[in-house]
């Protein structure tokens, strides 16, 4: 559009002119002013035309004085010049940035007109994922692209992330969408721990390197990614890595990142009263120490004063609050990361070569990450019509003692944050071990660690070598035809291995323990796609044709052990038992599919795609499946020839789209296992307690979505509006069934979810002049993920429980619905409180949803001449998640919402269940706290409102000009200070991020515990060119 | 069609083709193939299987965190505890229990019964021996429920049933009897080559211990009865005096677990958050002067036996000093702990109350008293005088007076570590007398004080098997912790 703005520009300028004469000139790039080789030159309407020498000369004969000179050159703006009668001509082409924008990759890595699509798909440049860079990727894109939705979790240097596109299809599956990585589609697993512990181990996406990342595509909806069959039911994220460009210079980039981690949310405690129960010091124990059971470990003790007392060690102490203990305990942590990389383009190939090495450390200081990534990617024409292309990806990546979450012995927040208020962190850190090598703990409670033992005695190595790679070759058959067969292959080999001393009742009773897991996991895709390209008339049609096979291989060993023989040695000969197990999971899907794309006119616009998918997931007689989708795009600006400059740009869209899924592998077959015994003179099996499925077929999703595009003042104001559907059928589940059948599960195909949802993207340009431009851009998405139906018979599929909450999936409501106890209540909703002035249990009622009632994001970008500065500020309305970790808090006694009605006793709101009279009757207020929370399992109260603004990215640039660096080998620079996850504009939940999760899973969202502090990282980041 | 567009077409054809041909279904069928398990096994390591976990569930959370309490035998620390305040909030403890009982003994059984009655794998003796394992899985299932899934239990996957009806617990008794009953007949003659001779966990394929074994848990399932249908309990016990039972310590069915970290108990007492034996229990011990003291119960910090009081309220448990009580005793709470399934001693002091209840012959009665006493002790190594000693006292003998009484408490005591079968024992015979909880620093729970008397059906088998489970109801009385199982009708 900006070009024929352009376009038009010019010639409003051109003057007539009629003699003869000879023009010559120089075409160089602009900014850069090299010499452009090969710019074919024209005379506009006439077949008089040449092209550039060498060093950018040209010279043309027979020109009148009132002709223009069409200049063109692949990858540039095409400049039209009058001649005016002059006869040298100094030009300078534009590189097509701009451009480039409305050329997007779609499915099967087709790289098409925006224009001429028929649903949505928003494209990321680089820059977005590489200046404000994140380990993880997907990170960058949080708050960026209507209808994603990115949670990314505080649990560690190499922590996952949740991501979802358009909410959740699927009750069962994974729900996150395919990752495409220059058409190979990769491993996109979750991480995470579970509500009983463990560590995140980061998900695959992490390992994708943001600096040789060219561009990404979202494919939100299913008629983007129907050729990706079976597949692509959850949208499809498409990451092109960067190819070689010819680069001024001798094509050498520098991108360097520096940036601090710091903790910045953490829970609210008091500071009143220490340690003890009733209000009252615990009584001293044989040994001197005080008693440290419960509900003595607790803080409920007397009120600190400064009085004497013993301590947890059993030493005269002064009683008193000591501070935020997270502040003490974590520390600052970095992450740095160099990349350096060696381009190069010329008539035959094009090369790119490059190195990345990232190196960090967490908030907690031996949690390190390290990982180099090498890239190479190259492409030659053998022949004229032979075009051989290739790359590599190696990367190695060792991450240390990645942090213990939720309920796990050593996850240090969770000490911490029970901690008795007046235990001081120093004691803790300089009492860890006994005489006899035993930890020393201020309570007895083996579920717990002393952190700063857990710190010096736990820990794991995660190591990870990737390597992906593909090698395609294209070849052209004629102008019209080609074909391009393709094979690549995401390869992972990881080293897990983990560890506790002995002397710690939590760690194995004390005995030690130590596991180490390796595995591989390939998926190997080979595919070949036939493209014909004709014209009928006013008719442009494109038709492909094309197979492909996928292989997915993954085979894991873990051995474990206990009760280690010496100390401090991590090694499976050191311990006396001894476990193993192994498995493998294969699964192969073979495809075949076809597209077709027509157009008419430049502004309508259909096509088809139909794909038959095969896969070894599903019972041999119903393996094979058809999936489809239509989609038709209008520009009727162009139709009705309306060029106003007002309205300058209209397309309607729409889609339609009926995709599928399979599922993991041998959910078909009756089995028996073998038990692994070590001493039993005879063989036990057991029979697995899912019962398989001898008739299961795919999953069905079928989708459509309408869409426009509008765009105002030549696209200065640019809505690009979408509302979809989505009804997703024959879910493949293992549905629990009755104990009494003697199973837990039945594989079945079973139940409905309908997605619904509309996604607004707004962007405009309020004010630009020659040195100063203000961008602006806002994005809502409302998506709501409704089960319609389960299996017959059946109420309710639980995703996933904490403590006594759980989140389900039921009929009729949303998914992700999250159950607890209510406090009891009459029909007003008041309280029913006993004689004795508690609470009580009510009913399990729907206590909210996981689902935001809408997201968005909104980013704005100053820049004046060589400086911008932009900020992205993400937004999250509604949506509920229950915090474990303040409940526990509350009735340990740390939480600052502990402190009513300490001395005085709590009232209770509410009326008495006999008398019906307001309730007057005091409790103690831990007994309340404790019979709430803990017997009777009342959730009401620690329900929390997810809903926030946050400030998730700052950064400020500086490019330096080219005066600056003239007599330098530098030929572009850029400097910029950048902040990501800064701070909440505003947090319903107060002290606990709602994105703090420890796991990346669908319904991951609804359940908090003990999280680490959230964290906000600033640094800077310098770009070089050579 | 001009000739180039065929060409293309023929290339494309030829191209396609040979994708499909290295990629061929044939491929994918192999890789339907489950790697990592067999799709065939001997039924022996089923039945191993189905055995070790009738032992392990002596152990499980229906004995740490119920029926321990229930039967008084000791307290357990942190949110194992609650169940002993009488209270019911354990909708997921429940829906483990139950799914865990039939998912770990019934699952394998119920495959082994199939397997061996199958036409081209046909074992009577294998499938009589795998009957007394359905049957003491099934027994402790309806004993802790009620009514439950039974003609239709556990036959997900050989019949398809994900919706069972349920069975009267009338029904259930007089056909798991009956069952024992056709499973002695076999065993009785069997040839012992056909049975289970190097994969049986409990005799090592000793078919005489095993019709003791089969015999003697006939008659626990028919005293069971004693109130519900005292003249099909009579007729049945008459039967098991026909037919040898177990009589001394060889002949019970007990096991060592030997793999992962041996017996739970052992965890559970080490652990966090520990075990303490129960006041009551410790008081009858010392009262008695019973030998058994020191076995059962670890002496506290300071040399003494001091026990937890069940029930306390959680103010009370606050201010009680938990971790200084004495634990459970290291010959029940070792890594090599036996776990038993039934003994001698409780066998004769079952006969002893059939001797007094049925034939009214105080001095047989006594003599099996005498005989389960003394087993009883001796079950525990204990020194041959400490054992004289206290066959000596009032304890040693039935005197005539509250005999009925003195066999319950001691078959209360012989019970143990089975302490789910305490509890059974317990809701029977009344015996030992747990008395109504009312004193203020008690939990009162929801039965108000009184010694619950069944788990409920969990919330999941209420929406998985709705119909069934609602008619159970109908027919038994409220899903509550104080509705009364049919067995269990003496005031």
């Amino acid at each position: 559009m900006n070009k024929l703005f352009l376009q038009g520009a010019i010639l409003l300028f051109s003057v007539m002119t009629f003699a003869q004469h000879t023009v010559s000139g120089l075409v160089l790039e602009k900014d850069t002013n090299t010499p452009l080789v090969g710019v074919a030159v024209q005379v506009k309407g006439t077949n008089n035309g040449t092209a550039t020498a060498f060093d950018g000369q040209f010279k043309l004969e027979g020109i009148q004085k009132n002709d223009v000179l069409v200049f063109s050159y692949l990858g540039y703006e095409t400049k039209e010049v009058a001649v005016e009668g002059k006869e040298n001509l100094n030009v300078s082409l534009t590189l097509q940035a701009e451009e480039m924008d409305e050329v997007v990759v779609t499915a099967l890595n087709i790289q098409r007109d925006k224009e001429s699509l028929g649903y949505s798909v928003s494209q990321i440049k680089s820059s977005e994922v590489n200046v404000a860079r994140e380990n993880n990727v997907m990170n960058s894109l949080s708050g960026k692209v209507s209808g994603l939705q990115i949670t990314q979790s505080n649990t560690g240097v190499n922590g996952s992330s949740r991501v979802l596109l358009r909410g959740v299809t699927t009750i069962s599956g994974s729900n996150r969408p395919l990752v495409v990585v220059d058409g190979i589609p990769i491993n996109n697993g979750s991480g995470g721990a579970s509500s009983w512990g463990g560590v995140d181990r980061g998900d695959d996406l992490s390992d994708i390197n943001p600096d040789d990342v060219a561009s990404i595509s979202v494919l939100k909806g299913a008629g983007a990614a129907a050729a990706y069959g079976s597949l692509g039911m959850n949208g499809v994220i498409l990451i092109t890595t960067k190819s070689g460009t010819k680069l001024k210079g001798i094509g050498i980039s520098l991108n360097s990142s520096f940036a601090f981690t710091e903790a910045y949310l953490t829970p609210d405690l008091q500071n009143e009263y220490g340690t003890g129960a009733f209000g009252s010091f615990a009584p001293i124990a044989a040994d001197g120490r005080p008693v440290l059971d419960y509900p003595y470990s607790w803080s409920w003790g007397p009120r600190m004063e400064g009085q004497e007392y013993t301590n947890w060690l059993g030493r005269p102490d002064t009683f008193l609050p000591q501070g935020n203990p997270y502040e003490a305990f974590y520390s600052d942590g970095y992450s740095v990361s160099n990349t350096i990389s060696f381009e190069g383009k010329s008539e035959k190939g094009s090369f790119r070569l490059s190195i990345t090495d990232e190196d960090g450390q967490g908030i907690i200081s031996n949690n390190t990450l390290s990982k180099q990534t090498f890239n190479i990617r190259g492409a030659t024409k053998l022949s004229e019509r032979l075009n051989i292309e290739g790359k590599m990806t190696y990367l190695t990546s060792e991450t240390l003692n990645s942090p213990q979450l939720a309920e796990g012995a050593g996850n240090t927040a969770l000490q911490l944050s029970l901690m008795p208020r007046d235990i001081r962190l120093s004691d803790v850190a300089d009492n860890t071990v006994d005489a006899n090598g035993n930890e020393i703990k201020w309570n007895l409670d083996n579920t717990f660690n002393n952190p700063y033992w857990a710190l010096e005695n736990t820990g794991n190595i995660d190591k990870r070598d990737r390597f992906q790679g593909f090698l395609s070759a294209k070849w052209d058959v004629n102008d019209d035809f080609n074909i391009t067969a393709k094979t690549g292959m995401d390869y992972i080999v990881f080293d897990f291995t983990s560890f506790g001393a002995r002397g710690s009742q939590a760690v194995q009773n004390g005995l030690g323990n130590y596991a180490h897991n390796t595995g591989k996991e390939r998926i190997w895709n080979s595919d070949i796609l036939a493209t014909y390209n004709t014209n009928i008339g006013e008719f442009k049609i494109t038709a492909n044709l094309g197979a492909s096979y996928r292989d997915e291989n993954n085979s894991y060993v873990n051995i474990w052990g206990n009760d280690s023989k010496v100390s401090n040695f991590y090694q499976i000969n050191n311990y006396k038992n001894t476990f193993n197990d192994e498995s493998v999971y294969r699964k192969g899907v073979n495809s075949y599919y076809g597209l077709a794309q027509l157009s008419y006119g430049g502004f309508l616009y259909f096509d088809a795609t139909l794909r038959n998918d095969n896969s070894s997931t599903l019972p041999k007689d119903n393996d094979s499946y058809w999936y489809h989708s239509e989609n038709m795009s209008l520009l009727f600006t162009k139709l009705l020839g309306m060029d106003s400059k007002v309205f300058n740009y209209g397309k309607i869209r729409g889609s339609y789209a009926r995709v599928g899924n399979d599922t993991s592998p041998y959910r078909t077959q009756a089995v028996y296992d073998i038990d692994q015994t070590v001493t039993l003179p005879y063989t036990v099996a057991s029979i697995p307690g899912s019962l398989p499925s001898f008739d299961l077929k795919p999953e069905t999703s079928n989708s459509w979505e309408v869409g426009t595009e509008l765009g105002f003042f030549n696209n200065r104001i640019f809505i690009d509006f979408t509302y979809y559907e989505t009804k997703t059928k024959d879910q493949i589940m293992a549905v629990p069934v009755s104990g009494a059948t003697a199973y837990n599960s039945k594989v079945v195909n079973a139940g409905s979810i309908s997605n619904k949802g509309i996604e607004l993207q707004f962007n405009t340009i309020p004010l630009e002049t020659k040195d100063f431009k203000w961008d602006l851009g806002f994005n809502f998405t409302k998506s709501d993920s409704k089960v319609e139906s389960l299996n017959e018979g059946l109420e309710s599929i639980t995703l996933n429980t904490l403590w006594s909450v759980s989140v389900e999936a039921r009929p009729g409501e949303e998914f992700g619905t999250i159950y607890g106890y209510d406090f009891k209540r009459d029909n007003f909703g008041r309280k029913l409180i006993t004689d004795q002035g508690l609470a009580q249990r009510g009913d399990r009622i729907n206590m909210g949803s996981i689902n935001p009632d809408w997201y968005g994001g909104f980013n704005t970008k100053f820049t004046y001449k060589n400086i911008s500065l932009g900020a992205l500020v993400s937004i999250q309305q509604g949506g509920e998640f229950y915090s474990y970790g303040r409940a526990y808090r509350t009735f340990f006694g740390t939480d600052v919402r502990s402190l009513p009605g300490r001395e005085t006793g709590f009232i209770e709101e509410g009326i008495n269940e006999n008398t019906g009279f307001q309730n007057e009757t005091p409790t103690d207020a831990m007994l309340r706290q404790y019979n709430n929370i803990f017997v009777s399992e009342i959730a009401s109260e620690q329900i929390l409102d997810a809903s926030n603004v946050k400030l998730r990215e700052l950064t400020l640039s500086y490019n330096f000009s080219e005066k600056m660096l003239q007599g330098t080998f530098i030929q572009r620079a850029s400097l910029s200070a950048v902040g990501r996850n800064l701070l909440f504009f505003y947090n319903a939940a107060e002290d606990i991020d709602p994105e703090a999760t420890y796991s990346s899973g669908p319904a991951s969202t609804a359940f908090e515990h003990s999280s680490l502090p959230s964290t906000r990282t600033y640094g800077l980041n310098l770009k070089i060119d050579f | 069609m001009t000739t180039n567009h065929r060409f293309i077409i023929r290339i494309l054809v030829a191209l396609i083709i040979a994708f499909t041909g290295v990629s061929c279904d044939d491929h994918l069928d192999d890789l339907r193939e489950n790697p990592n398990a067999v799709t065939s096994i001997d039924d022996a390591a089923l039945f191993t299987k189905a055995v070790r976990s009738l032992f392990q569930g002596t152990t499980d959370q229906s004995a740490y965190r119920f029926s321990g309490h229930y039967g008084h035998y000791f307290v357990a620390g942190s949110t194992a505890r609650i169940p002993d305040q009488y209270g019911d909030g354990f909708d997921g403890q429940y829906n483990d229990m139950f799914t865990g009982m039939y998912g770990g003994v019934i699952r394998h059984i119920e495959e082994v019964l199939q397997i061996t009655s199958n036409t081209e794998s046909k074992n009577e003796l294998r499938y009589a021996m795998a009957d007394v394992i359905a049957v003491l899985g099934y027994a402790k299932i309806t004993d802790a429920f009620g009514e439950i899934p039974y003609t239709e239990g556990g036959k997900g996957k050989s019949a398809d049933i994900l919706q069972p009806k349920y069975d009267t617990q009338e029904f259930i008794y007089k056909d798991l009897i009956d069952r024992l009953s056709k499973s002695i007949q076999v065993i009785k003659t069997a040839d012992p080559a056909m049975g289970y001779p190097d994969s049986d966990p409990i005799f090592n394929n000793n078919l005489n211990l095993w019709m003791r074994f089969a015999n003697s848990v006939r008659l626990r399932l028919a005293m069971r009865l004693r109130f519900a249908d005292t003249e099909f309990s009579r007729q049945v016990v008459s039967q098991c005096a026909n037919e040898p039972l177990m009589e001394s310590n060889d002949h019970n069915a007990f096991m060592i677990e030997t793999e992962g970290n041996g017996n739970n108990w052992f965890t559970y007492r080490t652990g966090f958050p520990s075990i303490k034996m129960s006041a009551k229990l410790i008081e009858q011990l010392q009262q008695t002067n019973d030998p058994r003291l020191s076995v059962f119960v670890e002496p506290d910090g300071n040399g003494a036996y001091t026990g937890m009081t069940n029930g306390l309220n959680d103010a009370a448990f606050g201010s009680s000093n938990f971790a200084a009580k004495s634990d459970m005793g290291i010959a029940l709470s070792s890594k090599d702990s036996e776990l038993y399934l039934i003994t001698a001693a409780e066998v004769w002091l079952l006969r002893a109350e059939a001797a007094l209840a049925y034939d009214n012959d105080v001095a047989r009665a006594d003599e099996f008293y005498r005989s389960g006493l003394e087993t009883a002790l001796r079950q525990w190594e204990l020194d041959e005088a400490s054992i004289n000693d206290f066959m000596a006292t009032p304890q040693g003998s039935l005197l005539g007076v509250n005999d009925e009484e003195q066999i319950g408490v001691q078959t209360w005591l012989a019970l143990i570590p089975n302490y789910f079968e305490g509890w059974s024992h317990i809701r029977r015979t009344g015996y030992p007398e747990i008395p109504q909880r009312t004193a203020p620093d008690l939990a009162k729970g929801v039965t108000n004080g009184i010694l619950p008397k069944r788990f409920l059906y969990s919330s999941f088998e209420l929406s998985a098997n709705n119909n069934n489970v609602m008619e159970a109801i109908s027919r038994q009385g409220d899903n509550k912790i104080d509705t009364a199982v049919w067995w269990d009708i003496k005031d």
